[in-house]
């Protein structure tokens, strides 16, 4: 008894591990597999995933079927840890264990995933709901952290799991192993399907909701690519700048201005502008920090009053590129700088690494100042929340330059040691008899006017008997540093500059305010009014905004952070064969102290690379993670090579970071066409080739790795897409964005919908199945078999359910008395052929056969068209029929 | 087969004529009759068992005949048990015999065919064990000398509802015995009405009740029932049955295989008083309460209202839906 107890239970085990587990099993590698394809984090076998989730489920289903309980559980896996850590301290290697222990982590928690499911669906009735949903997020997840979201994608993606949901739905109640079914039962059916069809929404609205942030950041970028016309002049139409001081507000954060006007007022903010790493230090280590230049302000405007950027200046030394334009790793020198430097003492090449937060113009070079080289470099994941994009320039820069000069004056003794060995060695210059007449005519050019001219009076007097250039501009910097009787300083420092004037007066009237009046102002009007005066003493000058840098400590050596109010303006003070040297003559602002924000974290250099291809997708292994890519263009060891031919080479993509708009995405977003920039990282581990001077680039590629080992692709252009975007950029946009929700709610429309209309269709369906069988069954017995069921199913359909009668007492009772068909003289006939052994006489075939005509007719006599068609879509009723009925009540005791 | 079938077709009807509106309880009788087994009716006094009983008994023998002398037909006897009734009541005694000088058995009244044991659980177990077994072996032992009973040896014991005082429950295994335990229940209201209307005559026809059937008929009719045909699927059935009533949750004890054999014993002479000669799936249903129920312990009274049906209402449900088998 005992065991034929424990077969009995063991056949329902395994029943169940064929209906139940093995579904679970299936969708669990199929979400396994799609979350595989999505992310590069896990890459160690789809099969072996697939088989540590299917031993967690199996192990927790057959044990909790045979009611073990929670200890139990705990007791096995503590066991199973246990031998882990033995056999992981007989690895030798240490890097064996690493990774031993990485494989055992994401064995473990799919073996623990495997292992809950398997308890929840053995413990709990409605298990199946908590994992479906699961299933979907984990698979909603996974499919908005792709590009292309399309129907098809989500449908074809999402199917398997609602496929799972539904077939879990309806498996449960038969796997219930007695249901008292009831009209109440039906009700808590229907509540079990408004459940799915709320969970099927909440998934969507998920969704919905993770895809907005996509949105909005691929609608941020697309508007940063929109807006790159508007640049080139100052032409913007809003006049924002009044209130902002030195920064302008565009569609993508704030700028400095190309224009610059001394105005009354700064607002000041502590935006993260970008922080960068600047590799410049003095001689004793200490970090040397240099002011990074945005543009160079070399005219004024007298008609406006204003300071503007000239392109067409002498000897212009600034980087003209956009970097947001650049493809990534892609590098950008422009040689006439190097030209142009006009400096060869004290020369260096200085290296800076800018990240830009999203706050600030991408469209421009920050550097120190004539940068004569950019490259763009990715943002480490981390970080890709604060900076957007980063790059990487080399400037030419003079060791006598940095940011201690007069703003940060400072009473450390190196740094005045430093200012004075910068000064000894300026003052060597005498004159400016040597330079090119142009230049000096058009860094000294000075305007004319009763203000100006009081200006100049004022320099000439205060460098009455200074004859060389550094003195001069040292003696405008003293004039700033002056101090009345009372030992305070006559030059204050305030964001509130010239409260007595009207905002409207030209700045001309306002610098001669600030220099003659008021003493207060901010760094335009230091670096403006000292312009004018070193102009007026013949030196050349030339109005620099940027940014501040301040070395708030030496936690992270070399980097520095820039927030908005750190916004500059100051003079650069041309000096021959030293070039320009940066002069501030801001007064510190002795109110304000210390930083408004500290640093933050630096970010992660990126790792350098050895190869960088152009590269174009030729086909792709979503499985394997494997492509072939074409490419004629490179980057082999920094150097740049286009190829005289297109090679082809297979990329391992399985280790790589994707992505698209410097956003992180998936493999999957690759297809075929689009073209790539794939990075490969140099690694000690793998073999790079080294560059062989003198050897054709050609024959190096040869003799590159196959395949390429991918550590970074980025996708530039999705095939499709490039035709639209270039028609219609920006318009193209919006609409786009809306198609995209409304698929989404097409998607849910639809599979709530046919899901609906398949229930609801279902009893006819079901109908016309058994009217066919019928149709085609055979004389005798077997058609009598499918006249009883199709009978008892439009009988059923008809409203008069059988409950727990036989099928005898059902004709006798319930069928006879309403419909004249003579139902239980067929049922008679059809237990007779079920249940004894005699053979078919004409009189069944008589009795089959008229039970064949006279229940049709009958039916119809009693029901209408309509109200039968209308019958057929009761889908509770319909299920009903398929579940057992409820046990009745015994009569006696 | 068909002039058997006729005659219990009269034999129904002859009772029908006395037990009026318990169609179904009267076949029960008749079924654990061909089936040579016993039945035990249990409901409250007044409900018309010991008429059904005598009935019964008189439709197939000749009132009181005597067990060896009526040949050929079929002798009846009743005991009314009481609490002081001591088994030699029922199986007779020796009594000293001074002609013979020695002692000679003289014969209860078990020595019989039909055996109305009435009120039976008002009898202290001593006495219900000795009826065990006449019921079991068909024979009976006193001393030294077993006597072999009638082949045909059928017992109708009454009772009284467990709960009424001054009754003994029978023990497990008497239970056992009994093919069937039924219920009567009270009438329906038109049948009572037409009963206190009537019962002039049915009193006068309880006497003059006619004998329908003979000694011979009702063996005929035992072999008959068992030539019925069973079909595989449902033996299966019973077999699931039988086993689902030992693996249910809430019986403590679950049929054993003695009662399997009965149930399809039973099953068979069913079919035979329904004018079958093969079993059909609506014959589960209707035998399992009366053959298995008193068979079971149930954990509580809930369960003893549900546990049986709902065993057997699965397996009638699944029989429903499976289709006819191919015939080979």
């Amino acid at each position: 008894m005992r065991n034929f107890f424990l077969n009995d239970r063991f056949k329902q085990l395994l029943i169940r591990l064929v209906l139940v587990a093995i579904p679970t099993m299936v969708i669990g590698f199929i979400t396994l597999r799609f979350v595989n394809f999505s992310y590069t984090a896990l890459n160690t076998g789809i099969a072996g995933q697939t088989l540590y989730f299917s031993l967690g489920l199996l192990l927790a289903y057959s044990l909790y079927f045979y009611r073990a309980r929670w200890v139990v559980s705990l007791f096995i896996l503590w066991i199973i840890y246990l031998l882990f850590q033995r056999f992981i301290s007989r690895l030798p290697g240490e890097f064996d264990v690493f990774y031993a222990t990485a494989r055992f982590q994401l064995y473990s928690t799919l073996f623990i995933i495997g292992w809950m499911f398997g308890l929840l669906l053995v413990k709990i009735r409605w298990a199946h709901f908590i994992l479906f949903g699961l299933l979907a997020v984990v698979t909603l997840v996974a499919v908005s952290d792709t590009l292309d979201i399309s129907l098809s994608y989500i449908l074809a993606h999402l199917a398997p799991v609602v496929v799972y949901g539904l077939y879990m739905l309806f498996l449960s109640p038969v796997l219930t192993e007695r249901i008292e079914l009831s009209f109440k039962k039906s009700g808590r059916f229907l509540i079990r399907i408004t459940l799915f069809v709320l969970l099927v929404l909440l998934a969507l609205f998920i969704t919905e909701s993770l895809f907005s942030g996509n949105l909005k950041a691929v609608e941020k970028e697309l508007a940063a690519r929109g807006a790159k016309g508007k640049n080139g002049k100052g032409s913007n139409k809003d006049n924002y700048d009044d209130r902002n001081g030195l920064m302008e507000k565009t569609d993508d954060g704030y700028r400095l201005k190309d224009t610059m006007r001394v105005n009354s007022k700064m607002s000041s903010s502590d935006k993260l502008m970008f922080c960068a790493r600047l590799d410049n230090y003095f001689p004793d280590g200490s970090p040397a920090p240099l002011y990074f230049v945005y543009h160079y302000l070399t005219r004024y405007d007298p008609a406006k009053e204003s300071f503007t950027r000239d392109v067409g200046v002498p000897s212009f030394d600034e980087l003209e590129v956009d970097p947001a334009r650049l493809p990534m790793y892609y590098s950008f020198t422009d040689t006439s700088i190097i030209r142009k430097s006009m400096a060869d003492k004290f020369r260096k090449v200085t290296e800076a690494s800018v990240y830009l937060s999203e706050n600030t113009w991408k469209h421009a070079v920050l550097s120190p100042s004539s940068a004569f080289h950019i490259q763009t470099i990715p943002v480490e994941k981390d970080f890709q929340k604060t900076f957007l994009s980063a790059y990487k320039t080399y400037s030419f820069t003079s060791e006598l330059n940095n940011a201690y000069f007069v703003y940060n004056i400072s009473a450390s003794p190196m740094l005045e040691k430093i200012q004075e060995q910068r000064y000894d060695e300026l003052r060597k210059i005498k004159n400016y008899n040597k330079i090119n007449s142009e230049v000096l005519s058009y860094y000294t050019e000075y305007p004319t006017g009763a203000l100006y001219d009081s200006i100049a009076k004022l320099a000439f007097r205060l460098s009455s008997k200074k004859a060389r250039p550094l003195d001069k501009v040292l003696a405008v910097r003293d004039f700033f540093l002056r101090k009345n009787e009372n030992g305070k300083r006559i030059f204050r420092y305030s964001l509130q500059a010239g409260a007595l004037d009207d905002p409207n007066i030209p700045s001309s009237k306002m610098l001669y305010n600030f220099l003659f009046k008021t003493h207060t102002g901010y760094c335009t009007y230091y670096a403006g009014a000292s312009l004018f005066m070193l102009r007026a003493l013949g030196v050349p000058t030339r109005f620099t905004t940027g940014f501040a840098t301040i070395n708030r400590g030496d936690k992270n050596k070399g980097w520095y952070w820039f927030y908005a109010s750190q916004a500059h303006a100051w003079t650069q003070v041309y000096f021959p064969e030293y070039g320009w040297m940066d002069f501030d003559m801001t007064i510190g602002n002795e109110e304000q102290q210390g930083a408004p924000k500290p640093d933050g974290t630096p970010p992660l250099p990126p790792p350098e690379p050895w190869l960088v291809l152009s590269a174009r997708t030729e086909s792709i292994d979503l499985t394997k993670k494997q492509m072939v890519a074409s490419f004629k263009n490179l980057i082999f060891e920094n150097t740049t090579y286009q190829l005289n031919k297109i090679f082809t080479r297979p990329v391992d993509a399985s280790l790589c970071r994707v992505l698209y708009n410097k956003r992180d995405t998936t493999l999957a977003a690759i297809k075929p066409g689009d073209s790539l920039i794939i990075v490969s990282y140099k690694d000690e581990a793998r073999h790079t080739p080294r560059p062989q001077p003198g050897v054709a680039i050609e024959t190096q590629v040869e003799n590159f790795p196959s395949p390429v080992i991918a550590d970074e692709i980025h996708i530039r252009g999705k095939e499709k897409q490039a035709g639209k975007k270039e028609i219609g950029k920006k318009k193209n946009q919006e609409p786009e964005k809306k198609i995209t929700l409304k698929e989404i709610a097409w998607v849910a429309g639809i599979t709530v919908g046919s899901f609906l209309l398949l229930m609801l269709l279902f009893p006819l369906l079901y109908l016309l199945y058994r009217l066919l069988r019928l149709a085609f069954a055979s004389k005798g017995s077997a058609r009598a078999d499918q006249l009883y069921r199709a009978t008892l199913y439009r009988l059923h359909m008809l409203g008069m359910e059988r409950e727990t009668e036989t099928p005898l007492e059902y004709a006798e009772k319930k069928i006879d008395p309403v419909l004249s068909a003579d139902f239980s003289g067929f049922m008679r006939t059809y237990l007779r052929l079920k249940y004894a052994p005699g053979k078919l006489t004409e009189e069944d075939q008589q009795q089959i056969s008229g039970l064949a005509k006279r229940i049709g007719p009958a039916i119809r006599q009693r029901n209408g068209f309509f109200k039968r068609l209308l019958n057929y879509f009761n889908v509770v009723r319909a299920i009903r029929y398929f579940q057992q009925p409820s046990e009745t009540e015994n009569p006696t005791v | 087969m068909t002039d058997s079938l006729s005659k219990l077709k009269t034999l129904t009807a002859n009772i029908e004529t006395i037990i009026r509106g318990k169609p179904q309880e009267i076949k029960y009788v008749v079924t654990a009759l061909l089936a040579r087994g016993h039945i035990l009716l249990e409901d409250n006094p007044g409900a018309g068992k010991t008429v059904l009983a005598k009935t019964l008994a008189q439709s197939i023998s000749e009132g009181t005949a005597d067990f060896h002398s009526a040949q050929g037909g079929v002798a009846f006897k009743r005991i009314q048990f009481t609490p002081d009734l001591l088994p030699m009541d029922l199986i007779g005694s020796h009594i000293y015999d001074e002609t013979k000088k020695d002692f000679v058995f003289k014969k209860g009244p078990l020595f019989t065919h039909v055996l109305l044991a009435d009120e039976i659980n008002r009898a202290s177990p001593k006495v219900q064990s000795a009826l065990l077994e006449c019921m079991a072996e068909n024979q009976i032992s006193a001393g030294d000398t077993t006597f072999q009973l009638d082949p045909f040896f059928f017992t109708i014991a009454t009772q009284n509802p467990i709960e009424m005082e001054g009754t003994y429950p029978l023990p497990a295994a008497q239970l056992d015995r009994f093919y069937m335990k039924i219920s009567f229940g009270y009438v329906s209201e038109e049948v009572e009405l037409d009963i206190y209307q009537n019962y002039l005559t049915i009193n006068n026809g309880k006497n003059t009740i006619k004998q329908v059937l003979a000694y011979n008929d009702i063996i005929h009719l035992q072999q008959e029932a068992e030539k019925v045909y069973i079909h595989p699927e449902l033996i299966k059935s019973v077999v699931h049955i039988v086993q689902g009533t030992r693996h249910h949750q809430e019986i403590a004890l679950g049929c054993s295989t003695r009662g399997g054999i009965i149930f399809i014993k039973c099953l068979k002479a069913w079919a035979l008083v329904n004018q079958r000669d093969y079993v059909i799936e609506d014959d589960l249903r209707a035998l399992a309460q009366p053959v298995l129920h008193h068979r079971l312990i149930f954990r509580n009274r809930e369960a003893s209202r549900t546990a049986l049906n709902q065993i057997v209402d699965q397996e009638v449900n699944k029989l429903s839906k499976m289709g006819i088998q191919s015939k080979k």
